[in-house]
Parts: structure tokens; C-alpha cells; sequence
């Protein structure tokens, strides 16, 4: 699809001119309608001139472009890093530069997972306006799981990024809790569209409750404070309490509340390439399962649905470190 | 997390931290940027302290309500209303100035259109002016001057164009917000060169009244400038900036002025630029129109304050009241805002307000009628 | 390595196509309202200085700081934004209080100085955004009939980290966040023209 990039370029090729032209159109337009009042300023006489209002200009169209280039090549990036070169390392250092580009840089918005409230909005009030960057950044990832699997959530989103920083001793969850709170998502979804498309109006007898649109999913992000170092006590309570738990239970935002991860999750059951642990044989060690942190792993397979394609099996298979010993042995020339 | 192999029994725990300095770094230093988050350690996070020197004693403006005028020595009080809600003639879109005619018909410019009244309140006719029209004024004979960015333009008793010439220069036309005739002079007010511009009938330029000043010209922060002229050809004209009534020769020598920035006492002018119109009665005394507190008084020509006409009656949002006396001293105040005309006739000094009726001659009984329809 | 049934096979292959489709209508829906960019400003003429703009942002020296239209200020010596018109006057009249809680208004003289009567003079006023927390007291003060209008609160983008939803437009009494194409000009004309009047 061809963005429309004419004002972007125009600043390029004349931003003083152009400004100058909206600047100067404002004041007519405004000299103009405001007839009695808004003519010509007296003239001071002397050396006064009039100070130019600053008005520093929001970012420009091309870090918008920017931003969709870098979450192409993160994705593209990412499932390279995880399917074919199965690297555990790579992935951490690809969401480490996500966590400093999306997060800290661009003060992780827009993101995918807010995303579904600008998409929401625009499919329930035709009123509203969407842009390029937010389609790219909402379907991109899509795309990436129907392909690849969960690889946004691996090396690309910010805030999975962060809590696989902080996962410093990962305990098992039950399965039984796990798959109960393998609900939440759904619910926050559901929640998240409701109040973006239509807001809430219930009424229970005389009981009445009239909720205005609200983007729920902005509002409660919990590591949005954090990116801007700035923020109201909750959201940063709420943020710090699950890097707490993230700690030791690892990446509970992304398992068990991401509204995204629960779309993700869904498609990524169909996804074309997915996680295959063991390069070749199968060892039935039960290393990999023991090393995921995520329960991902069930009956020795990476289940497609919930593996965030942290490579972290790859590292704890014997199988792959045979092969990869093999393989420098005939390098080596000796 | 272990490689294969490896025995557990060996890995100590400092082993174990070796190995997770990285999640342990990330969480410090994801506590600490909680923590300064919430407590807005950022050093853009925080205004530059520093108050401003606050009031040792704030007041507010006395007589801003609606306290009774009994203490002055004129009282005015409501005779007739031109154009409230539900009128025929109402304003719809604007209300722009207001004059007395012959006769003392009541002639108000508004949504490009003049529309007389007689002196009750009846409507007699209307026609269209220009667009963009600021101002207007009747000369004794009932021709129209109408005032506009630029130009002059004059309309015959019944409302036919019949002429015009162009005012200031072609690079900085006069934005005229006032315009007076004096026997054979036309008098504007030019609120962008802050100056009064005489003409004579054909457009000529016969000089400027107003810039023998201290500084250069009147003062007008609020983009306006009023004056009125009376039968000597002493030209009254507000100097908002400045909160002054300034007298003036037709030559433009400077006669005398009065007035002062005030919130409380009442004779003084409120706000940043006031008073924003001005108009003299027959006997010489001096009418004034202010905003922010929307009120109109009545001067001697020496300054001294001879009755307010209080904000009560006017809408708080009114940046002009519009001015116009007729023969009986009436003055007729134009509300741009609720867009009605007011007038105001002198009662008695006892305080006694006369009947809502017309002053100036006993109205018959189909007079009466079309003031109801009003 | 698990060998899938070609049953499963069919199942994944079709669900993704499903998938593929199903992604390609709905960007296709939403690619025909495809704006330009929009940012968020403050409408002017909506906005009553409610202070809300300086606690709701997200950022706690709130993005929003007043600016001064110099095209449409009076350059009054008597400013009503910066002197508070109620407070006790000094002995020149000038009255002693000031509007502004930080002191972020400034002003000098411009033009031609009378140095005797300070009401001769033009004063320039300008805003000190160091200073400035977008509490609107000032921009209050200037609304007409008091002043000229031409002080007015605006989200300065050099702050704004541009959320997907405002903050401030959630908490905003008056609908007075708008979304506006870039470079994020505030509306200048009124859209009431006898509002003016």
C-alpha cells in the first residue's frame, strides 16, 4: 500500500516554506473572520519585530515509516534468530534492542496491543480515522504468527523484552492454575474492545452504569511508566509488581493477561513454521521441558499456542550442543 | 538453565548470581525507574519554583453587582428594548453599532443591515450595506455613512447607495471603528493607524486628530478607537490603553482629559482597556461604555462621575456596548452579545423610575401595540 | 521430530488461509479510512482553562503550557493574565498581585519608552516554558471581554510523548482535545462568528 508521504517530503524539500505558509495562512484566515480585532498589531516603531511563536513541530512522518521498518525487520529478525539459527543468545540481544527501541526510545507507544482499540474504534464508529502505522503495527505481528509463530512476543515487544530480562529463577506454575489463568487474556480482550468500541451501558433495574469510551488497555499498561519515567502511582505500583513476579514466575503479563498474546496465541496454533526443539533425534531427556520457563513445553513438543520462542530449549538440548560441537570439529582444520 | 552434565551439587550460589547478573541488573534497574517515576526525580519533572509576590490584601471591584445607583446624581432607568428574544426584528447573527436620526429614529447596524426604528421602538424600514461593515453614522438629513476595512460609503434616507471614496492608504487601509459628521467634515476613527482621519465630502484627507501624544497616537490595546463630536467641534475620544476620555480640537491640539485605571472606585476605568465606547449628550456630558464589567456612566465634561447604568443590565461578555444619545439625552446602548437596544431616560433624582413609555412624546394607542409586538 | 496426519496438516493449512484472509479484509476495511497524521492540541475555543491539563497528563510537568498569540495580544500595560486586576494597587495604581502562580509570564517594554508614565508604554509578554505547568490561569484571564484572547493552552510536541489516547482528552470537561493533521496548529478561526461579538 503506498503511504501517502507528500507532507513528510514537502517538509524536506521546503520545511521553512511550508511553515511559513501555514503560519501566514492561520493569520489571514484569522485577520480576516476576527474582523474587529485582529488587524494589524500597532507598530511600535523603532527596531521592534514581532517574535515568531515557536511551535515545535510532533515527529515527523518518517520516524513513523521508521518505526514500521524496524517492527519488519524485528519480526523477520526474530523468527531468523529462532527457527534457523536457534540462538538463544540472539534472541535475548534482539529483545534487548527492542526493549531500547520500542520501549525507552519511542516510549513504547503506539504498540500492537493498544492497537486493538484503535482498530476497534475505527471498525465501530465509521467516523474514525486510522493511520498507516497503526494497521502495520496491529496485522504485522499477526502475520508473523500465522507464519513463524509467536516470534513479536519474542524478540520484538518491549514489554515481554523486559520481563525476560528479570526472569531471574523460574518456578513451575501448575498446570492446572496455568491453564486457568490462561483465560484472563480473553477476558481482558473482551473488556479492552468493549470499552474502546462502545464504552459500557448497563442497566440492572434501576441500577444504571454509563461508561464513556476509554482505551483500558492504555490506561492500565504497566510498563508505559516506566518507558516515560513518568506516570500515576497505580500504573507504576502495578508495574513493578509484576516485574516482582516476574522474577520468579516467568513473564506473567505476557501469559496470563496480554490481550494481544491472546490473539497471538490463536493464530499461532496454525502457524507454518513453528518451534521444533531438537534438531533431529529426539533424546526423550526431558531437559527441554525442565528448562522452559514458560510450560510451554507439553509431551516434549513446544506447544505453538503458548511458546513465546525464547530459544531458551535450544540451549538445554544435548542434541543441538552435539551437532553444534560436530559441526566446529569440521571446521577446525585438524 | 545449567548446561547438561553438570553436577548441581557443585553450583554454588554465587555461581548462580554469576550467571543471572543480567535478569538481577534489569530488575534493579527497573525498580529504580519506578521509584523515580513516582517520585519525579527527572529534572524536567518539576516547574522552576517560585511564586509570584501575591496580594497583601486582594479586594474585589465594588460595585460590580447590582447595587442600587440611588447615590448618583442622575438615575437612569429602562424606557424602551429594541430586538429581545422572540422579536420580530430581532438580531440573529450580530449587532453592530447604533445612531440616532432625525427625528430621533433609532438606526442600528447589524448582520449587514440598517434597520431604522421611530423613537418607540416601531420598526419603519431596512436595507442592506456592504459586508464587513464596523460602523455607521446619521447625519441630520438621514443620510447613512457606513464605515468598513478601507473605504467609506454613504447611503441616501431610503436606504439607496449613493457614493463613497476610499480611506487611508492602499498599503494600510484605515480600519474605521467610528465615523461622525461635522457640517461638511467627515470624521473617522482609524483603529489600525490610531488616529482620527477628517475628510471633507469628497474624500479628501483634510489632517489627523490624535498624534500629538507623549508616545505616538492613541493607545488601543482592544483594536478599537470611539469618539464623538459635539456642536462646538470638540472631538471626545477614548484612549483605552491609557484609561483616558481625551478632548481634542479639530486642528488636533490636545484640549484635556480625564480618567484613571480603577477595580473599585467607580469612577475609574476597570481592566486592561476601557473605556471601549464613548458618546456625548446634548448638554455636553460625556456617556461611557466599558467591558469586563459591562456598565455604561455618565461624566461631566470635567471627569467627574454623574450616574452608572450597572453591569445588570448588560451581558458580562460584552466587549463594546455601543453608544448613541438622542435629542432628550436618552441613551441608547446596543448589548452585541444579546444583541438588543436599550434605552435610557433620565428619571427623576429621587429614585422614582418612570413607566416602561417613551419619554419623548405621549404615545398614541397603535404606538403602544407595535411596542408590545417588541 | 513429529510427523503431522495430513488430516492436521489440512486443518493448519486451511485455518491459516482463513487466517491470511481474514487479516487482509479487515486491513483492507480499514485501509480506505486511512487518515494522515493526527496529533493531539488543545481547541481554543472549546478550552476553559480548567487546570485539568496540568495534572491529567501522563508526564508529571504536564506538555501542555500557554502560548501567546502576539498577532492578537493588546500588549496592555495592564495585562489582566499577569497582574491580578483585583489586588491591592501600589501608589502608581498598578495592582501588586500577579495572576501567574509560578511567575512563568514575563514582560518588557517594546517600542518607544516613555520612562515618566508607564502607562505610555507596550509591553510584550512571553511565556517561560521552563517555568510554565499549563494550569491556564493566565489564559482565563485573557478571555474576552477581559482581555484580547490571544493567550491560549497548547501542547507543545518537543514534550508530548503523543499517547494513543490522550490523557488529558480523557479527563477534559469541555471535548476540548482535538485531533489535528501535523504540524498540530490550533484552530484559528472560531467556529461561532457571534461568539466574537
Amino acid at each position: 500500500m503506498r503511504r501517502r508521504f507528500s507532507r513528510g517530503q514537502l517538509r524536506f524539500i521546503a520545511p521553512g516554506r511550508v511553515r511559513f505558509l501555514l503560519v501566514a495562512l492561520a493569520v489571514f484566515a484569522a485577520s480576516v473572520l476576527y474582523a474587529q480585532y485582529q488587524r494589524t498589531p500597532p507598530d511600535f516603531g523603532e527596531s521592534y519585530s514581532f517574535p515568531t511563536p515557536t511551535h515545535p513541530e510532533p515527529d515527523s512522518a518518517w520516524i513513523h515509516s521508521l518505526d514500521i521498518l524496524m517492527l519488519v525487520a524485528g519480526l523477520g529478525l526474530a523468527a531468523w534468530l529462532v527457527l534457523k539459527r536457534r540462538s538463544r543468545n540472539g534472541v535475548m540481544m534482539l529483545s534487548i534492542g527492542a526493549l531500547a527501541y520500542f520501549g525507552f526510545y519511542r516510549k513504547g507507544c503506539i504498540c500492537p496491543i493498544g492497537a486493538i482499540q484503535n482498530v476497534t474504534l475505527c471498525l465501530a464508529d465509521s467516523s474514525y480515522l486510522i493511520s498507516i502505522g497503526v494497521i502495520a503495527f496491529f496485522f504485522l505481528p499477526l502475520v508473523a504468527a500465522l507464519l513463524f509463530g509467536r516470534v513479536f512476543c519474542s524478540g520484538v515487544c518491549p514489554l515481554g523484552a523486559l520481563q525476560d530480562m528479570v526472569l531471574l529463577w523460574p518456578k513451575k506454575v501448575p498446570q492446572k492454575l496455568d491453564r486457568a489463568l490462561r483465560w484472563l487474556p480473553y477476558v481482558y480482550l473482551a473488556l479492552a474492545v468493549m470499552f474502546a468500541g462502545w464504552g459500557l451501558h448497563m442497566k440492572l433495574g434501576s441500577w444504571e452504569i454509563r461508561a464513556a469510551r476509554r482505551f483500558l488497555i492504555c490506561e492500565w499498561d504497566p510498563f508505559i511508566g516506566l518507558f516515560r519515567l513518568s506516570g500515576p502511582f497505580y500504573m507504576l505500583a502495578i508495574g513493578a509488581g509484576l516485574i516482582l513476579l516476574g522474577m520468579f514466575f516467568g513473564r506473567p503479563y505476557c501469559r496470563w493477561l496480554c490481550p494481544y498474546g491472546g490473539i497471538l496465541s490463536l493464530l499461532s496454533r496454525f502457524s507454518w513454521k513453528n518451534v521444533q526443539i531438537t534438531p533431529d533425534k529426539e533424546l526423550d531427556c526431558g531437559l527441554c521441558a525442565e528448562a522452559c520457563p514458560y510450560g510451554a513445553i507439553r509431551e516434549l513438543r513446544a506447544d505453538r499456542a503458548t511458546c513465546l520462542s525464547c530459544a531458551r530449549c535450544y540451549d538445554s538440548c544435548p542434541r543441538h550442543h552435539e551437532l553444534r560441537k560436530e559441526a566446529l570439529v569440521q571446521v577446525k582444520p585438524s | 538453565m545449567e548446561p547438561p552434565g553438570k553436577n548441581a551439587d557443585t553450583y554454588t550460589v554465587r555461581d548462580r548470581f554469576r550467571k543471572s547478573w543480567l535478569p538481577i541488573a534489569a530488575a534493579v534497574g527497573a525498580f529504580a525507574g519506578f521509584v523515580s517515576a513516582a517520585f519525579q526525580l527527572r529534572p524536567d519533572a518539576k516547574p522552576v519554583s517560585g511564586g509570584a509576590p501575591r496580594a497583601a490584601e486582594p479586594f474585589a471591584p465594588q460595585q460590580s453587582s447590582g447595587q442600587p445607583t440611588l447615590d448618583y446624581e442622575l438615575q437612569y432607568s429602562k424606557s424602551v428594548v429594541i430586538g429581545p428574544p422572540g422579536s420580530a426584528h430581532q438580531f440573529q447573527r450580530s449587532l453592530l453599532g447604533v445612531a440616532v436620526g432625525p427625528k430621533d429614529e433609532i438606526y442600528v447596524l447589524g448582520e449587514d443591515e440598517i434597520k431604522v426604528f421611530d423613537s418607540g421602538g416601531g420598526f419603519l424600514r431596512s436595507w442592506k450595506v456592504l459586508q464587513g461593515a464596523y460602523c455607521f453614522t446619521v447625519t441630520a438629513d438621514g443620510r447613512v455613512y457606513v464605515g468598513a476595512l478601507g473605504k467609506i460609503e454613504i447611503y441616501n434616507r431610503v436606504g439607496i447607495w449613493s457614493g463613497g471614496f476610499p480611506a487611508g492608504e492602499a498599503d494600510k487601509p484605515a480600519a474605521i471603528t467610528a465615523l461622525k459628521i461635522f457640517r461638511n467634515e467627515v470624521l473617522a476613527a482609524d483603529a489600525d493607524a490610531r488616529y482620527i482621519r477628517r475628510f471633507d465630502q469628497n474624500g479628501r484627507q483634510l489632517g489627523v486628530i490624535g498624534i500629538r501624544n507623549n508616545t505616538g497616537n492613541f493607545m488601543l490595546p482592544n483594536r478599537w478607537l470611539d469618539f464623538d463630536i459635539d456642536s462646538n467641534g470638540l472631538v471626545t475620544a477614548t484612549d483605552t490603553g491609557r484609561h483616558l476620555v481625551t478632548a481634542w480640537a479639530l486642528d488636533g491640539s490636545p484640549v484635556s482629559s480625564f480618567g484613571k485605571f480603577g477595580m473599585t472606585d467607580p469612577a475609574h476605568f476597570v481592566g486592561c482597556c476601557n473605556p471601549v465606547n464613548l458618546a456625548l449628550t446634548p448638554d455636553g456630558k460625556v456617556v461611557t461604555a466599558e467591558k469586563m464589567v459591562a456598565r455604561v456612566k455618565v461624566y461631566e465634561p470635567g471627569g467627574r462621575l454623574m450616574a452608572v447604568i450597572g453591569p445588570e443590565n448588560f451581558d458580562p461578555a460584552c466587549t463594546h456596548i455601543y453608544l448613541a444619545v438622542d435629542s432628550t439625552g436618552r441613551i441608547l446602548a446596543a448589548d452585541p452579545v444579546r444583541r438588543t437596544i436599550t434605552g435610557f431616560s433620565q428619571a427623576n433624582k429621587v429614585g422614582r423610575s418612570q413607566p416602561l413609555t417613551s419619554e419623548a412624546s405621549p404615545m398614541d394607542s397603535q404606538k403602544r401595540e407595535e411596542f408590545n409586538i417588541l | 521430530m513429529s510427523e503431522k496426519s495430513t488430516r492436521r496438516k489440512f486443518i493448519d493449512r486451511s485455518a491459516r488461509i482463513a487466517g491470511f484472509v481474514g487479516i487482509g479484509a479487515t486491513a483492507g476495511v480499514l485501509a480506505r479510512r486511512v487518515s494522515g497524521d493526527h496529533v493531539y492540541q488543545v481547541d481554543p475555543f472549546k478550552c476553559t482553562a480548567c487546570d485539568k491539563c496540568r495534572t491529567s497528563c501522563v508526564l508529571s510537568f504536564s506538555a501542555v503550557k500557554a502560548v501567546n498569540d502576539f498577532e492578537k495580544c493588546g500588549y496592555c500595560m495592564l495585562c489582566p493574565a499577569y497582574f491580578d486586576v483585583t489586588s491591592f494597587p501600589d501608589e502608581k495604581g498598578i495592582p501588586s498581585g500577579k495572576v501567574c502562580p509560578q511567575d512563568a509570564l514575563k514582560r518588557r517594554v517594546v517600542g518607544k519608552e516613555d520612562p515618566d508614565d508607564p502607562n505610555n508604554n507596550y509591553y510584550e509578554y512571553v511565556i517561560d516554558e521552563e517555568r510554565c505547568d499549563g494550569c491556564g490561569k493566565c489564559v482565563k484571564a485573557c478571555k474576552p471581554p477581559a482581555g484580547n484572547g490571544s493567550l491560549r493552552l497548547e501542547i507543545r510536541y518537543a514534550r508530548c510523548v503523543e499517547c494513543n489516547e490522550c490523557a488529558i482528552k480523557v479527563a477534559c470537561p469541555d471535548q476540548a482535545i482535538i485531533r489535528v493533521k501535523t504540524p498540530g496548529m490550533a484552530p484559528t478561526e472560531s467556529p461561532d462568528e457571534t461568539k466574537v461579538l
